[in-house]
């Protein structure tokens, strides 16, 4: 089994478009060319055998029990602090 | 270019019209692999290369209406089958994958020669449609030669079977490129730049060298003479299948 991962425009990500089964990645191509690419809707395709793929899916190392709401970028409020900091940073005559 | 006098533009129109046959009837044969292919990646690959085909024909008869007033599909759909003008090659049933693979090798290498040449046509609207023709055949043929690799290489009675179908089909693939009918005519104007001779002498000497690798028989001998100009009970049968819609309500619209 081959993973296909495509690009809609150079720059893009890549991103997980799905599966095909092939004997080899010059057929794993070509096939996945047939199921994610004829349309125009790719710009670009790597196919990767599965086996090549490390996972990982553990809920103890992915969610966490506890609160790390502070890890996430919307656990810290700082609009007032930002507030304050270009208030500081404006000349008085512009203000 | 100038414009065409009336016997060169029967050539022309004779020319285009082989060319769309061939396309069109390949196409249906392979297209009956949809549904039962070895595998279900292939069986997509495989519908959609046939189904390229019958796009290809299908530019080739417009541009056969707009050449001669004839109307597209009643060129695709309501011609007997003894008035179609595709090669032997084509005349063959679909009969099993390592028979696909071996014609389609045949056929897609020696149609990719003749693309190349009518891509240098001076009808310009021909040259136009093969350049844009020869970018989609690339995958093909990339898809055939794949195949044709592993077939080769597997050994045992899938080897056997491709080298009997190679065998029986040697002969009829030399039909593709045989000389359209008033060939001195479509030189003369340019439509063809080169005989079709030289073209099959190109595309033997380009396919010699893999098939030389792969130990597999090359095409030889000589085509069925008129083999355009009638077709046998197989195709009779295909183009039954082909034209069952359209002859179950002749002229309808959708």
């Amino acid at each position: 089994m081959w993973e296909v991962f495509r690009q809609e425009a150079e720059g893009d990500p890549m991103v997980h478009g799905g599966s095909v089964n092939a004997p080899d990645a010059e057929l794993a191509l070509h096939y996945a060319r047939e199921f994610y690419g004829r349309r125009q809707e790719s710009h670009r395709l790597w196919v990767v055998p599965r086996e090549a793929i490390a996972e990982l899916d553990d809920p103890d190392l992915l969610d966490p029990p506890f609160d790390r709401s502070f890890k996430r970028p919307g656990g810290y409020i700082i609009k007032h602090k930002l507030e304050a900091a270009k208030a500081r940073a404006t000349p008085p005559d512009e203000a | 270019m100038t414009e065409l006098d009336p016997a060169t533009r029967d050539a022309l129109a004779a020319l285009i019209l082989t060319v769309a046959d061939d396309e069109l009837v390949i196409g249906y044969w392979d297209s009956e692999w949809t549904g039962i292919a070895p595998m279900l990646e292939e069986d997509v690959a495989m519908s959609s290369v046939s189904q390229d085909e019958i796009g290809h024909a299908a530019a080739l008869y417009a541009m056969l209406g707009e050449l001669t007033g004839r109307d597209p599909d009643e060129l695709a759909y309501a011609r007997e089958p003894d008035a179609f003008r595709h090669a032997p090659l084509l005349d063959h049933p679909r009969t099993d994958w390592a028979f696909t693979i071996g014609r389609r090798y045949l056929y897609e290498t020696a149609d990719a020669a003749r693309l190349q040449a009518l891509a240098g046509s001076s009808y310009e609207p021909l040259a136009q449609l093969a350049a844009k023709m020869r970018r989609e055949e690339r995958y093909h043929l990339m898809h055939v030669d794949a195949w044709l690799r592993r077939l080769a290489a597997a050994g045992g009675e899938v080897r056997e079977r491709l080298v009997a179908a190679l065998e029986r089909l040697g002969t009829d693939a030399l039909g593709v490129l045989d000389a359209p009918d008033d060939e001195a005519l479509l030189l003369s104007a340019g439509i063809l730049p080169e005989p079709m001779a030289s073209v099959r002498a190109r595309w033997l000497e380009r396919i010699g060298g893999p098939l030389g690798e792969l130990d597999l028989p090359v095409p030889s001998g000589g085509p069925r003479p008129g083999g355009r100009r009638s077709h046998g009970p197989d195709f009779a049968w295909l183009h039954g299948e082909m034209t069952m819609v359209s002859r179950s309500e002749v002229g309808a619209t959708w």
